[in-house]
């Protein structure tokens, strides 16, 4: 057993990654985005899930790579890959049905898991547009479990969000666009869904039959009361099962000596504290 | 179509018109025909009407400099040296840009449809989600779904009749006049070998009417011949060659040189405004040609970016006796 990092050993950053590497489990295909989700995968397989199988978006299928891709087309990407190809092997895989979990960032979130990538404001006069969907509708449509890793604001949690990029459990049904229960839409190919939303305060799921969020793990320092203010939605925090486990010392050496010894992705809070 | 497909990069930049529909090679920041695309800027092309796969800063470039109406994309931004596309965002807060949504595998199957020469693809990929918005249909508000350059309808649901399966999307085929791809090698009557992935790259080639292949170098077509299941396109769907190299600069290649992430945070941070993109143009594209905007990123930064040729990438220690 791994001892456990004291308070002041770890960043906020740390926590996440290790509490996003939680959510795999061994053996399974995990499709991964770029950034802090490569970083959590990247320490599965070197922790608990040595055999997981890695696909990147852009065409590499069960890679190892040697160093942090700094995204899912670079060339690191391939190296030691079962095989590498294009778009049409990663979405017709995902399409398939082989992918367990996959990882997916947003700007904002409301109470049903939906997801918001695409622009700030009305769609048709939008304040600001962001990057757009992606691939996080596809793989959010296909994989059996998807985690949520986001920067937790008031302003990004919110009942609805301005427009659904990616779909959560209640989704809406066109031409009409009345929310019903995802499974009412993608009849064989429903799989599952969101499973957590890992923001800056805790960690949240859904409950699969109603569709709404609830807060499962406070991170250190942070109370449930705390949190259910931080939504601009009734949080459910009738469900909470106490605080979110935070880094041991044998994952924070494999992210900073190992992984992302140049901080690409993770600041090194030791590095700084003795500067 | 004659034998000899060589032409230079002006007169590939030629066969692209003012509203052409156009697509590209690559990923995101990945083998992006970027020599091409700072001549189309030079050129001043007009009303082109993008529909990619994905965007990426060769996107930015084009919407940046004003030579794009359309853009039929799924996503746009410079991965981890941008984290959103500043000059698409802001042309479409002053309604100089039209943007139509699909989802990525949406427009990966688009592509796929028009490959293979059929009208629609299949997916159940994002429903539920605002990009099937029947409200959102963008060229359908401006009135330029005519069923011939842009498809009548953006989606058409239903259900299987197959499998009862449940509720499907219908995608129209992506139809473009142009695709312009850059990558490793190209023959000269027109073979292309990619090495690593080739993201899309065989499904826009053959979707489009014109292929223009820009290469880090043309090779003998019978040295590509001797080996060829590495090979990617057939000669016959290619129409134009032309040899570039360091041409996807600030694009990577795999297995040649990184992404020059520095350069791209550059730009990214300095045209937000339309100010700050035309002073970047001016320093870094108009006046310039391949060799002279070469010669101004110098050695020293291109040798850095260059790959190790046994590991196919660039390992981030510096390298060169330093």
């Amino acid at each position: 057993m791994s001892t456990y990092a004291l308070p002041g050993e770890y960043c906020l950053p740390d926590l996440l990654c290790c509490a996003a590497s939680r959510e795999v489990r061994d053996n399974e295909v995990v499709f991964a985005g770029t950034g802090l989700p490569m970083v959590a995968i990247l320490l599965a397989q070197r922790t608990h899930a040595p055999n997981l199988k890695l696909i990147f978006e852009a065409g590499t299928l069960d890679g190892r790579p040697p160093e942090l891709p700094t995204s899912v087309g670079a060339s690191c990407c391939e190296i030691g890959a079962s095989r590498s190809s294009g778009l049409n092997d990663a979405f017709s895989i995902a399409q398939r049905g082989y992918v367990d979990l996959g990882y997916l960032g947003g700007a904002e979130v409301d109470q049903y898991g939906n997801v918001n990538t695409t622009c700030i404001g009305d769609y048709l006069h939008s304040e600001l547009r962001l990057t757009g969907s992606g691939g996080n509708p596809d793989i959010n449509s296909f994989a059996s479990r998807t985690v949520f890793i986001m920067l937790h604001e008031k302003r990004r949690f919110v009942k609805n969000v301005s427009y659904i990029t990616s779909p959560g459990w209640r989704v809406k049904k066109w031409p009409g666009g009345e929310f019903v229960h995802r499974r009412e839409l993608y009849g064989s190919a429903f799989r599952g869904g969101p499973s957590a939303v890992i923001s800056t305060v805790g960690v949240f799921r859904f409950d699969e039959e109603t569709g709404c969020m609830f807060l499962e793990t406070c991170h250190p320092g942070k109370t449930p009361e705390e949190i259910h203010a931080l939504c601009q939605f009734d949080l459910d925090i009738s469900r909470v099962k106490g605080e979110t486990e935070v880094p041991t010392l044998d994952e924070l050496r494999i992210i900073h000596e190992v992984l992302d010894p140049d901080e690409i992705f993770i600041p090194n809070i030791k590095k700084h504290s003795h500067v | 179509m004659s034998n000899n497909k060589r032409v230079t990069l002006q007169q590939a930049v030629e066969i692209i018109k003012d509203g052409s529909r156009l697509t590209f090679s690559g990923f995101t920041i990945w083998r992006r025909p970027m020599a091409i695309v700072y001549e189309l800027i030079r050129q001043h092309r007009k009303g082109l009407h993008l529909i990619e796969v994905n965007g990426g800063s060769h996107t930015e470039f084009l919407v940046g400099a004003g030579c794009v109406d359309i853009w039929e994309s799924c996503w746009v931004g410079h991965e981890l040296y941008g984290k959103y596309g500043a000059n698409v965002s802001r042309k479409v807060r002053e309604k100089e840009l039209l943007v139509e949504d699909y989802s990525h595998a949406e427009m990966l199957y688009r592509f796929a449809a028009a490959s293979q020469g059929v009208p629609y693809a299949v997916s159940q990929s994002s429903l539920g989600t605002d990009i099937h918005n029947p409200e959102y249909d963008m060229l359908g508000r401006a009135g330029l779904r005519d069923g011939k350059k842009n498809a009548k309808h953006k989606y058409i649901f239903t259900e299987d009749s197959f499998y009862d399966a449940g509720s499907l999307v219908l995608v129209p085929a992506a139809k473009v006049d142009i695709a312009v791809l850059f990558v490793h090698q190209v023959g000269e009557e027109g073979t292309v070998r990619i090495n690593g992935q080739f993201y899309s790259d065989p499904e826009v080639a053959r979707a489009a009417d014109i292929t223009i292949v820009m290469a880090e170098e043309i090779v003998p077509e019978e040295y590509l011949r001797r080996d060829a299941t590495r090979n990617n396109i057939p000669s016959f769907e290619v129409d134009y060659i032309l040899e570039c190299p360091f041409g996807a600069h600030p694009s990577g290649v795999f297995g040649r040189y990184d992404v020059d992430g520095e350069f791209l945070k550059h730009f990214y941070t300095t045209t937000r405004t339309q100010e700050g993109f035309d002073a970047f143009a001016k320093e870094w594209i108009y006046g310039h040609d391949h060799l002279s905007y070469l010669e101004k990123l110098g050695w020293s930064r291109m040798l850095n970016l260059g790959s190790n040729s046994a590991l196919n990438y660039t390992p981030r220690k510096p390298k060169g006796g330093n």
